[in-house]
């Protein structure tokens, strides 16, 4: 086994067991440390792959931008950050769910040429060249999504609205 | 040069959006459900950037590119889920999703 495919493994093991500890653990806020994690692994991933300008977008927005906005969202929202969920049940219906499209998706993945192929690695140079060329109107359109989330959230949230 | 297996990294994603669709299906609190869709929504995020690792043509790019757009709009989705679940909080004193079934804020 070469370096890489350990260093896959290991990266894809964390992210599976933090995702998971996410979602099953009683703490919100043990819950927003480990998706922190999570997002700190992905951006592993994304070196590994060496798609480096996204690993770094990751961590600046998820890891940094994301994860203390659910914290404020904790803070905010309850009188003492450290106080327990509810338990909520599993539920057979929603696990056999996520099950039976894991195991689907799984099989149309295994379906691919075992073994390894090699990874492309980008120029960031080109990648910025991309973006602004043949997929500038993408970025417009994201940036025009961004300022009316702005708009809209100022509105969900300003004072006084429900009276 | 690097070589990594595509079918671990398909394999991958797929768990990470099963995790996903699970956490979307069972939990109540406002604040899990949007962790879960962001667990769902790297998945995808992934799938781009390997599909664009492994495949397509030499210096065609789309798949990092629709990723940077893609992480953009995943935190303008996290922001404006805030948002509600801060609206919620003042006209409900919960952010219980199963509190909030009719619409109103």
């Amino acid at each position: 086994m070469s370096p890489e495919d350990a260093a896959f493994l290991g990266l894809a093991g964390v992210a599976v067991a933090t995702a998971l500890l996410a979602l099953l653990v009683r703490e919100l806020v043990h819950t927003i440390l480990w998706v922190s994690i999570f997002f700190v692994d992905l951006a592993g991933l994304y070196f590994l792959v060496e798609a480096t300008f996204l690993g770094v977008l990751q961590l600046g927005v998820y890891a940094g931008a994301v994860t203390i906005l659910l914290f404020f969202g904790v803070m905010v929202t309850r009188k003492r950050i450290f106080s327990r969920e509810a338990a909520t049940g599993i539920g057979p219906y929603p696990l056999a769910l996520s099950l039976v499209a894991i195991a689907l998706m799984t099989t149309v993945a295994t379906a691919l040429p075992g073994g390894d192929a090699p990874v492309r690695a980008y120029d960031p140079k080109l990648l910025s060249a991309d973006l602004f060329g043949p997929h500038g109107a993408w970025l417009i359109l994201l940036g025009l999504a961004m300022m009316s989330a702005l708009a809209g959230s100022i509105y969900l949230v300003r004072e006084g609205r429900e009276e | 040069m690097t070589s990594l297996p595509p079918a671990g990294f398909l394999g991958l994603t797929a768990t990470l959006l099963g995790i996903g669709l699970f956490g979307i299906l069972t939990r109540r609190n406002f604040i899990l459900l949007l962790i879960s869709v962001e667990i769902a929504m790297n998945a995808a995020i992934l799938n781009f950037v390997y599909f664009a690792a492994f495949g397509g043509t030499p210096g065609a790019l789309s798949g990092q590119s629709i990723a940077v757009v893609l992480v953009g709009l995943a935190a303008t989705e996290v922001a404006v889920g805030l948002a509600i679940v801060l609206a919620l909080n003042r006209s409900r004193g919960s952010i219980n999703v199963a509190e909030a079934a009719d619409l109103r804020l």
